[in-house]
C-alpha cells in the first residue's frame, strides 16, 4: 500500500504525523517506510532521530535517483541508525521501519519529464513488493512532485494507493484543504489530465486533521465560561464549514489532539515519552495508533 | 578475465502461482522469440535473452579507470509460477584495439564485454564484489530492471501473499582448480565466487541462478518464520502466520533440478558446508511440527467440547 500524505498549507504537522504513523505500522508488526518527498526540504532524518541524515543524505538521497544519479535511493534502517535511546533496538514483533531520505540540498523538482516518472513508477513498483506501508510525504500545496506521483501511480495500475490530505482545525484551513482536493489544478483535477479517474480518485482520499483541541481537553481548563462557549460556538461553525467543503467526519480518517510535545519538538512519540518520561500524552499515541491501523483497513474507506 | 553477473531474485506479484501459459506470457519480453520451458522436476520458464549495450568504467578494487565496451546478456525466469529472476551477466576480454569498434562488432558477440587498456583480472573481480560506484557497470541495476519488467506485467495481479524483500547474488567466475564460496554480504546482497576447470559454459550462469533462487528460498522461510514468532504469541495466531510458507514455499525447493553433472558437485560442496538442504529441512521441519502441534491442539479443544456436550 502506498501512501501520499499532503497538506494544503505548511505547518499543518503533516510530516511529523506521517511518520509517526509509519513508526506504529512498524510497531504493530509490519514492514513499513517513510519516503521523504518534500524534496526541497528533506528534514525527515531529524524526527527519525538520524543525525547523520538531518538535513537529508549527503549521497544517495531521493533526488540523485530520481534524476538518474544512482540506480537506487539510500536507504535507512531507523531501528539500526537512529541517535534516540528509544528508537534504536527494534521492539519484539515490530516489523522493519526504513526510511529514503531526500538529498541535502537537493530543491523542488523544477519539471517532470518521462524519465523522472519512470523512476519514480520503478520505485514504488519495488517498495510495494516489501513493504506493507510505503507512506510518501510531499511538499506542502501544488508542487511538481504531487505531480510526478499521480503520473506514477497512473503507470501502476495493480498497485494500491491512498491519499492523506492533512489540515489544522481553523477555517483557513479547512477552506485550503478542500481547495487542495477539488480546486482549479487541484489533486481530481491534475488527476485526470494524467489518465486517473477523478471519481475513483475521491474514494481514495480521506482527510486527517491535526493539532486539534477537543472541547473537553485538560488544557481548556483554566478557560473562563464565556471563552468555553466561544469555542464550542466556533467548533460548530468549522464543523459546519467542514460539512460543506466535503472534509467533515464521514471525509475524516482520523484526529491528532494537540500535544505540546509535537508542537515543541516534533518528534516520534514512543511508549516511553507516554509512560515513562510522561512528556507526551496518552491520548496522541493513541490517535497515531488508531490512524496506522486505519490507513490499511479497507472497512474505513468505503466509498463515501 | 572473469566473467560476472548479478542475479535479483523476488516472489512473482501475484495471489497465487502463475499456469505455465502465463509464465510465457510474462515473459514473452522479445516478440517473436519463445520463452523456454522446462517441466519436471519443476516448471521453470526462461525469457529469451535480451542484449543491453554498455560502453562505461568498470568497478576496480583499487579504483583504477578501466573502460568496457560490449553487451550485457540478460534474461528473466519464473520458477514453479511463484519466484521470479531478472539475471545479468558479461564476459570480460581483453579487447583488440584500443578504441570503440562499430556496434555491429560487439553485437556479434553477445554477452561480452572488451575491456580497454590495462587492467589486472584479479582487481575487476574484487571490485565488482562491491556495490559499484556511480557511473560504473551497474549488473544490478540491469538485473533489477528485467525484473521490474516481469513483475510489472498487466497477467499479474499485484496481490501478493505476503510481501518480501528482494535477494542479489553477485557472481564472479574464474578459471582453475574448480571451487565455490557463498558469502552473505548484508540481509539482502550475497555473493558467490566459482571456480571452473576449462573454459567458462552458460551452465555456471546458471549455476548461479539456481543458488539465488535457493538462498532466496532459503531467507524467505528464514522472515516468515521469525514474523509468526512461535512460542510469543498464542498457537493458532503463528500457525495462521505459517500458512503462506505452507501454501507459497515448501514445495519449491529443488536444488540441482536443471544442472548438468559438471555444476552438481558445487551444488554438494555447498550442502555439506555451510549446508543449504540441511538447514532448509530444519525449517520445514519447524514448519510443519508447529502446524501439527496447532492441529493436535485444536483436536483436543474440539473433543473436550464434544465430551461436555454429552
Amino acid at each position: 500500500m502506498l501512501v501520499f500524505a499532503i497538506s494544503d498549507k505548511g505547518g499543518t504537522g503533516r510530516s511529523v504525523t506521517a511518520m509517526n504513523v509509519v513508526y506504529r505500522h512498524a510497531l504493530q508488526g509490519n514492514d513499513a517506510c517513510y519516503l521523504d518527498y518534500d524534496l526541497g526540504s528533506p528534514t525527515a532524518g531529524a524526527i527519525f532521530g538520524i543525525g547523520a541524515a538531518a538535513r537529508g543524505a549527503r549521497e544517495g538521497g531521493l533526488h540523485e535517483y530520481l534524476r538518474g544519479y544512482r540506480a537506487e535511493p539510500l536507504r535507512l534502517d531507523v531501528w539500526a541508525e537512529s541517535d534516540r535511546e528509544a528508537l534504536r533496538a527494534r521492539p519484539p514483533g515490530s516489523g522493519r521501519l526504513v526510511l529514503l531520505p531526500g538529498s541535502e540540498g537537493g530543491g523542488e523538482l523544477s519539471s517532470v519529464d518521462e524519465e523522472v516518472v519512470r523512476r519514480c513508477a520503478q520505485l514504488f513498483g519495488r517498495l510495494d513488493e516489501e513493504f506493507d506501508l510505503c507512506v510518501v510525504d510531499l511538499s506542502a500545496g501544488r508542487s511538481f512532485t504531487a505531480e510526478l506521483v499521480l503520473q506514477a501511480t497512473a503507470r501502476l495500475a495493480h498497485v494500491p494507493f491512498r491519499w492523506l490530505v492533512f489540515h489544522r482545525w481553523t477555517r483557513q484551513h479547512i477552506i485550503a484543504a478542500d481547495g487542495l482536493v477539488t480546486g482549479a489544478d487541484g489533486l481530481l483535477d491534475v488527476a485526470a489530465r494524467f489518465g486517473h479517474d477523478p471519481d475513483e480518485l475521491r474514494d481514495r482520499i480521506r482527510f486527517v486533521r491535526t493539532a486539534v483541541l477537543e472541547p473537553g481537553a485538560a488544557e481548556l481548563a483554566g478557560l473562563r465560561d464565556e471563552q468555553r462557549a466561544w469555542l464550542s460556538t466556533c467548533d460548530d461553525e468549522l464543523r459546519e464549514l467542514a460539512r460543506r467543503h466535503g472534509v467533515g467526519r464521514t471525509a475524516m480518517l482520523g484526529r491528532i489532539p494537540l500535544d505540546p510535545v509535537l508542537q515543541w519538538r516534533e518528534q516520534l512519540i514512543s511508549d516511553e515519552d507516554v509512560l515513562a518520561s510522561k512528556i507526551a500524552n496518552a491520548e496522541t499515541a493513541a490517535a497515531f495508533d488508531d490512524l496506522a491501523r486505519k490507513i490499511v483497513d479497507d472497512s474505513a474507506w468505503e466509498g463515501l | 578475465m572473469p566473467v560476472m553477473g548479478e542475479v535479483h531474485t523476488g516472489l512473482l506479484q501475484n495471489s497465487g502461482e502463475i499456469e505455465e501459459s502465463a509464465c510465457r506470457q510474462v515473459l514473452a519480453l522479445t516478440a517473436g522469440e519463445t520463452v523456454r520451458v522446462s517441466r519436471r522436476p519443476i516448471v521453470h520458464a526462461v525469457s529469451p535473452d535480451r542484449l543491453t549495450g554498455v560502453d562505461c568504467r568498470l568497478p576496480s578494487a583499487t579504483q583504477s579507470r578501466v573502460r568496457g565496451v560490449g553487451t550485457v546478456l540478460s534474461r528473466c525466469a519464473i520458477t514453479g509460477g511463484r519466484v521470479a529472476q531478472g539475471s545479468s551477466y558479461v564476459r570480460l576480454t581483453r579487447a583488440e584495439a584500443d578504441r570503440r569498434l562499430p556496434w555491429s562488432h560487439y553485437l556479434a558477440r553477445p554477452g561480452v564485454v572488451e575491456v580497454l587498456g590495462k587492467a589486472k583480472a584479479r582487481d575487476l573481480a574484487d571490485g565488482f564484489a562491491d556495490d559499484p560506484p556511480p557511473g560504473c557497470l551497474d549488473l544490478g541495476a540491469i538485473s533489477g530492471r528485467f525484473l521490474d519488467l516481469a513483475q510489472s506485467s498487466p497477467l499479474l495481479d499485484r496481490r501478493a501473499p505476503f510481501k518480501v524483500p528482494r535477494t542479489r547474488l553477485r557472481w564472479v567466475a574464474e578459471s582453475g582448480e574448480p571451487a565455490i564460496r557463498f558469502v552473505l554480504r548484508s540481509d539482502r546482497t550475497r555473493s558467490v565466487l566459482v571456480v571452473h576447470d576449462g573454459a567458462f559454459t552458460p551452465a555456471v550462469a546458471d549455476l548461479c541462478e539456481d543458488l539465488a533462487l535457493h538462498d532466496w528460498l532459503l531467507t524467505t522461510l528464514l522472515v516468515l518464520l521469525e514474523r509468526a514468532r512461535i512460542g510469543a504469541v498464542p498457537g493458532p495466531e503463528a500457525a495462521a502466520r505459517l500458512a503462506p510458507a505452507v501454501d507459497h514455499l515448501l514445495h519449491l525447493w529443488m536444488p540441482a533440478a536443471r544442472l548438468g553433472d559438471a555444476m552438481a558437485p558445487y551444488w554438494e560442496s555447498l550442502d555439506r558446508r555451510p549446508g543449504f538442504s540441511r538447514q532448509w529441512q530444519s525449517l520445514v521441519d519447524r514448519v510443519r511440527d508447529q502446524v501439527t502441534v496447532n492441529t493436535l491442539a485444536l483436536l483436543s479443544v474440539t473433543a473436550e467440547a464434544g465430551r461436555r456436550r454429552r
